[in-house]
Formats: structure tokens, sequence, C-alpha cells
């Protein structure tokens, strides 16, 4: 008895105090790559923080940031609780069929309604007669979720929710040409090169040329999606691969540092590498075409990767992310005559839209 | 600050050690005082000194019983105006503001006072103190110090068990330090830090999730009402083991304040196995002062219905805790009169009716308005069309069953049982208290519900 006494305190008193020097003299990462967030630093200390409660709550989202070997902590937590605890999700994330998603439940019709409004307002303040067209969309949930025994959104009343809200814009349907396969299994987006078909039924739909005759290059980089710092599991990388042609390669781009960004291709999300990522707005233009037709192309960051493939039906094409500018503010920089627009939205963006404004 | 933190596990509890550890004996209620002072002013800073004004005023009244023998009454008196005064005030003042607009129809403002925590903590403590010492069970102390340690103890501050001043008078002026104490608590503290994180904070996840779904069903309701009865016990008894293993590393014997209630066959056992430390203050300090069973049978009853009104209303400043103190005197009441014979006769039966009891006490008990006490208990039984079945209820269902089990399971004394039967080498429970704290770092670490149910009352 005394022995195991001993051996208890020893064990434990050591386990803290260890990792309590760890913390007290360790270093301190500012950013956490697998989480792509910067970490809380050490909070300030004045009076009137301490005594007003401010210094103690910063100091206890610290203490946890700062902790030594945090990522490997949160595996721990992650196998503990998948495995042995046998829960079907760690914070919403999951893992089936090889993918990693995170649980996109229930339907949440306030954020429809939002965006509805918010797509409305755009269609009476500037679209007079424009030729408008929807495309929603599905995550990679739809494909994924029921058929594993995940919660899933009954996507049916998801998309008539949405058709009979967008009345004024030509629905074009596209989830009977996705599977699980176009998307990648760490990321939450899909993938270019499997997009050829969705782009050439969105083009005809609204009238516009399309070629299929595309060059696919292989980036021999590491893709490590969203979903591998957010699940905190080890996963094997996806690869990105990107495809080209003559028109793509002469597209000049405003707002963005080209077509295929190979800077951000290197970066922490290598998915940033079509169109740079998230912009207010995104300008492509052909040179060779440029009586052309038209595209004003409202989007979340699923049609960075598709918009560069409509290049063949237009001169120009302007990508606007209602997240970073007002739709207020869209005449004092876009000229909507006689341009073609197009609604591009993922299910994920529509069912938390409270960023669209 | 919670115990179930990193601030807590590897910021304050490895110095409080070290230091307490080091200084010699006669500064050792210092180093525990002067902690405990920081570890309350980290979550409420302003209101130490509140806390320190009740402990100088008992400590200063208690002194005067003793001394002024004669006017010791007018001292009890102004104690419990001075203590309840504040904790009226602090706790109960806009709830009464909102009562009288109501009835009334009128618009006082509410103050919106925040309510200071550990309030109702700390006062029964210092109440049960300046009491006994009017009584005369135990002597006034007249070092400052041990009283003002015995009040703010960090290990059962905020969330109890209320311990006796009498209990620990002793421990505070002497008290045996050992490596089989402090390995004792290291044993209890985790063994109840594993409740709180491993099994509460789980169940309490589904608790959240079926209060926001709009996917509600029968299974949904009686899955929640089980994950609340079974989290508020593990939050609850999780932090009483800490509390108690703190203690015991510093060389203090603090009363059990859980004995598997929900193995109990009546209510009457239940309140005897549940919140122990409050049930006996309640007997000692309001039950048998109000004349307790040797009465006539009316009194009897309304000495029931006021110390169970009283002990919901300790809970918390809102009619639900009201009724769900009355629930149970109701309860009570029928089981002294006639039911208690009945039960003794199945033990199955005896069973179902505590828990199915228990679970529709915590339906009300954690409701937030009286409709919704009505909603939810409606719901249990279908009321409104619900479906029996809903998606998202089976998902959870299968998302949480083995926690399910497992905090069934660990409800009962068997996986005690089990151990003490079970003969393995004597170094595995240390590796076993290491592999628990490995893990609930890491669920800390990387958690973000953590919420601590007691620190509201």
């Amino acid at each position: 008895m005394k022995r195991k006494n001993y051996l208890t305190v020893c064990l434990i008193a050591g386990f803290l105090l260890s990792i309590s020097v760890w913390n007290a003299f360790g270093r301190k990462a500012d950013y956490s790559e697998s989480e792509r967030r910067v970490l809380a630093k050490f909070p300030e200390v004045t009076t009137e923080r301490v005594l007003s409660g401010k210094f103690s709550a910063e100091f206890e989202e610290y203490a946890v940031d700062a902790f030594p070997m945090r990522d490997m902590w949160r595996r721990v937590k992650v196998y503990v609780k998948t495995g042995i605890f046998a829960q079907k999700d760690n914070n919403g994330i999951y893992q089936a069929d090889g993918h990693l998603s995170k649980l996109e439940y229930p339907m949440n019709e306030k954020m429809l309604e939002h965006a509805i409004r918010v797509f409305a307002n755009i269609k009476q303040k500037y679209l007079k007669d424009n030729e408008v067209y929807f495309v929603m969309i599905p995550d990679k949930n739809r494909y994924l979720a029921e058929e594993n025994g995940y919660l899933s959104m009954d996507y049916d009343a998801f998309t008539e929710y949405m058709k009979q809200g967008m009345d004024f814009a030509n629905y074009i349907e596209i989830a009977d040409l996705l599977s699980l396969d176009d998307y990648y299994k760490t990321d939450t987006h899909w993938k270019q090169e499997s997009l050829v078909d969705v782009a050439e039924r969105i083009a005809s739909e609204m009238g516009a040329e399309f070629t299929q005759e595309y060059d696919v290059t292989k980036l021999n980089l590491p893709f490590n999606g969203v979903y591998v710092g957010q699940s905190a599991l080890v996963c094997k990388p996806d690869t990105i691969s990107y495809l080209t042609n003559d028109v793509l390669e002469r597209v000049e781009v405003e707002g963005a540092k080209a077509v295929y960004d190979m800077d951000k291709a290197k970066g922490k999300d290598a998915y940033e590498m079509f169109l740079s990522g998230n912009q207010p707005i995104i300008t492509m233009r052909d040179p060779k075409n440029a009586a052309g037709r038209r595209l004003i192309l409202f989007r979340d960051s699923f049609a960075s990767s598709i918009a560069p493939l409509l290049m063949s039906g237009y001169s120009e094409i302007v990508l606007i992310d209602l997240r970073y500018i007002s739709s207020d503010k869209l005449g004092q920089y876009v000229d909507f005559e006689n341009a073609d627009i197009l609604f591009m939205y993922s299910t994920l963006m529509l069912n938390n839209s409270l960023g669209m404004n | 600050m919670l115990f179930s933190s990193i601030s807590f596990l590897y910021y304050f509890l490895p110095c409080v050690l070290v230091l307490y550890f080091l200084v010699p004996r006669h500064f050792k209620n210092i180093i525990l005082l002067i902690s405990s002072l920081f570890f309350y002013a980290w979550g409420e800073p302003r209101l130490v000194l509140l806390m320190s004004v009740t402990i100088v005023i008992g400590y200063v009244l208690g002194i005067l019983m003793e001394k002024d023998a004669k006017h010791k009454r007018v001292y009890l008196i102004t104690a419990l105006i001075s203590f309840l005064g504040a904790l009226g005030y602090f706790k109960y003042t806009d709830f009464f503001i909102d009562n009288i607009n109501t009835v009334a129809g009128l618009s006082i403002p509410l103050l919106k006072i925040a309510l200071p925590i550990g309030i109702s903590f700390y006062t029964f403590q210092i109440l049960s103190y300046t009491i006994d010492v009017y009584r005369g069970q135990v002597k006034a102390q007249k070092n400052v110090i041990h009283l003002a340690t015995y009040i703010t103890m960090f290990p059962q501050l905020i969330a109890g068990p209320i311990v006796r001043y009498k209990d620990v008078a002793i421990q505070l002026e002497s008290r045996e330090h050992s490596i089989d104490n402090v390995a004792l608590g290291i044993r209890r503290f985790v063994f109840g830090l594993s409740k709180k994180i491993l099994i509460a904070n789980v169940l309490g996840e589904i608790c959240e999730t079926f209060r926001v779904s709009n996917d509600k069903s029968v299974l949904f309701y009686w899955m929640y009402a089980i994950a609340f009865s079974l989290h508020i016990y593990f939050d609850f008894s999780g932090y009483s083991d800490m509390a108690i293993g703190l203690g015991k590393a510093f060389g203090f014997d603090f009363m059990e304040n859980f004995n598997y209630p929900y193995i109990s066959k009546s209510i009457t056992e239940f309140w005897r196995r549940w919140h122990i430390s409050l049930g006996n203050w309640f007997r000692d300090y309001v039950y048998i002062p109000l004349g307790g069973s040797r009465v006539d049978t009316a009194r009897h009853l309304f000495n029931i219905l006021v110390v169970w009104m009283l002990t919901g209303f300790w809970h918390g400043a809102a009619w639900n805790f009201i009724i769900w103190g009355l629930y149970f005197a109701i309860l009570l009441v029928i089981e002294k009169t006639f039911l208690l014979k009945h039960l003794e006769q199945s033990k199955v039966l005896s069973h179902v009716y505590v828990l199915l009891a228990v679970v529709i006490s915590f339906v009300i008990f954690n409701a937030t308005s009286l409709p919704q006490v009505l909603t939810d208990i409606g719901g249990l039984f279908g009321r409104g069309n619900l479906p029996f079945v809903s998606e998202e209820a089976l998902y959870y269902l299968r998302s949480y069953a083995v926690i399910f089990v497992l905090a069934m399971f660990g409800a009962t004394p068997i996986p005690k049982r089990l151990a003490s039967k079970w003969k393995i080498s004597q170094y595995a429970e240390p590796v076993v208290l290491l592999l628990l704290l490995v893990v609930i770092t890491a669920y800390l670490v990387d958690g973000s519900f953590n919420p601590f149910l007691y620190f509201r009352f």
C-alpha cells in the first residue's frame, strides 16, 4: 500500500509539475497551422482588466491555446472520443468512406431566408433586364452523411425552398452530375478536374460557348484540407490538380494574382490557389474576346475553381463575394448592364448565410 | 476558477501544492487562505470584499457571543440578518421585484445584481458556525486566519460540500500531512475530475443539443431527461469528489456529499444519499428548530413543506426551483403517510418509482420557466402530437450510447465493488490515474463545453 501511494504521488505530481514547468518556460506558438488560426496571446495586465475579470477570462483562453503539444492532446481526445466512447463525431467532424466532413444539420430556414433576401435586394436594385441564373452546389454531406448513418439535411427540401425563394432566377440543377469522388477527401471543396461536365451544363443552360479541351496538371504538393486541422487526425493528404488551355493561359485577372496562384498553392490552404482565394471582387478578362458576353457571378469559395472553366463562353467574368463587400455598394464597382447574372452558392454557405450582406 | 480547467490544473494547483508543502506547519493555513482568496478573486475580483466582510462579521459576532453571553441572542440575530440579508439581496432581490411587478401590475426596474459565486455555500457555512457558537456546540474561533481559512478554503468554497465548522475545527489548528493522505486525495480528485470531464460534460452536450433541436420526439425528451439527471449527478458528485480529494491532500476530512443516490428505493432514501451536506444543514438548522417530527401531524406537514420549499429556493431564485422543492415535499409526505411500507414489498418497482420521480424532478429543475416545465414534462409523454422517434434522437442515441451505459453503470456501487474484488498489481492504480489525467487534459485542451452547474447556486 505504501509503495502504491508513493507511486501515485510521484506519477501524478510529477506529471502535473513537469507540464506546468513546460507551460511556464516552453516556447509558445503564435499560430496554429493545423487549426488555421491565430492563438491567444498572454493577456495584458492592468488593474482595470484584472478587476473586471477580463484578464482571467482571456488567460483561460491563453492557457488552452499555449498548452504544449496542443495538436497531440487534441488527437488523443479524438481517438478516445471516437475509439473508446464510440461517439460518431468530434466537434461535428466525422470520418466516413475515407473522407473527413463536418455535420451540416439541420436546414436553417432563417439563414436561407436571409440569403434569399440579400439576393432579392440585388435583383431589385441592379438587375432590370438581365438574365438571372441560380446554381446550388451540394456540400459533400449530401453524398456521404446519410449513407454512413450521420445526420443529413433534406437536400430536396433545401433545393425546393431555395428555388421558390429565388423565383426570379433560372435554376440550374447540378447535383445529379456530382458524386463523393468529386470532392477532396480532407477538405470541404470540390475538385476542379471533376467539374468539366458541371461547367458544361451551366454554360449550356446560360447559352454560352464551352470547350472540353483542357490539360490536367497535378501539383506535386500535399494538400491538407481544412478538416485535417479541425479533426486533429492524421490523414493521407489530398493532391490538387488544375485545368489549363489556351483561353485560361491568356486570361488577365484583376483583384487576384492569377487564375492559378502558385504562391497560394504552397501556402496554408492550397485550395486558395484558385483565383487567390476569397476576394471581394475579381475580374477575369479574355483579351482576344474583348467584345463578347459578360458574366457577373455572385459566389462563395466553391466558385473559385469552376469560374475559370466558364471563360470560354465569356469575354469577362466578374466574381463578387458578398461576405467581403456589401451589396449596397456594388453599383460603384460593377457594371451590370447586358451581363448574364449567376448566383452560385454552396449549401454550406446558404445554410450559414449571416456573413453575406 | 474551475477545477476542470487548464489554468487550475497546470498553473494554480502545482504552485499551491509546492508552496503548501514547503512552508512550515504554522504557515500552512496562511498559504491556504491566500491561495483561496486568489482562487475566488480569479472569477470574482471585486466580490472578495463581500466574502471578507462576511468572515469578519462572523468572527467578531462569534467572539462576542462567548464574551457577552447575556446578549448572545442579539448577536445571533445580527448574524442572521447580516448573512441572510446579503444572500437575499444578491440572490433574490430581482425575483421578488419581478413577482411584485407581476402581481401588482407595477414596473419596478430589476436591479440585475450579479450573483457572487458560491455565496449560497459560504453563507451557509458561516451561518452554521455562528449558530453552533450560539448553541455552545463549538468554541468561537479566536484566530481570524483559521476562521477565514475554513470559510474560504478553495476546495469547497464555491460548490461545497457545506463543511461544518465543528467537523474541521480541530484540523484547522492541527492536522496530519502524510504521503498516504496525499495519495488518497489525488486518487479521489482524479476520479472526480474524470466524472466531470468524461461523463458530465459529455452528457451536458446532449442536453444543449436537445434544447436547440427542431427535431424533438418523445425519445429525445427522455434522452434529455435521463442525460440531465446523470449529468447533474456526475457534475456535482464529481465536484464533491474533487473537493474531498483536495481537502484530504491538505489534511482535512470533509464529509461525504453523495452516496449512490440513484440506487435508492424511496425518495426518503434518495435524500439521505443526495447532497448530504445540504440535507443535514436544513435538518439541523431549520427542520429540527421548527419542531421536526415531534409535533402534531399538521405541524409536521408544515415543517416538511417549509424545509423543502427553502431547499428548492436555495438552489435558485425562480419558481421552478420552489416547485422542485415542493414536489419532493409532497413525495416525502406521501411516503411517510403510506407509500414506504408498500415500496418495501418490491425492489424493482421501488427503484423504477424513484428513478422516474427523480428524472421528472430534474426536468422541473432544469427548466428556465414555468411554461417550459409543462412543455418538457408534456414532451416526455408525447404531448403535442410529438413523434415517438426522430432522426436526430436516433443519431445522438447511437453516438452517446456508450456514455449513457457507462454513466448508468458508474452511478451504482458496482464498479467500486468490482475494483475491490479484482486483484491486480498495486502498480495498476497509479497508472490508471495517470492515464485518466492524460485523457482529461486532452479533453480540456480540445474542449469548449465545460459548464459547472452548481456555480449558480
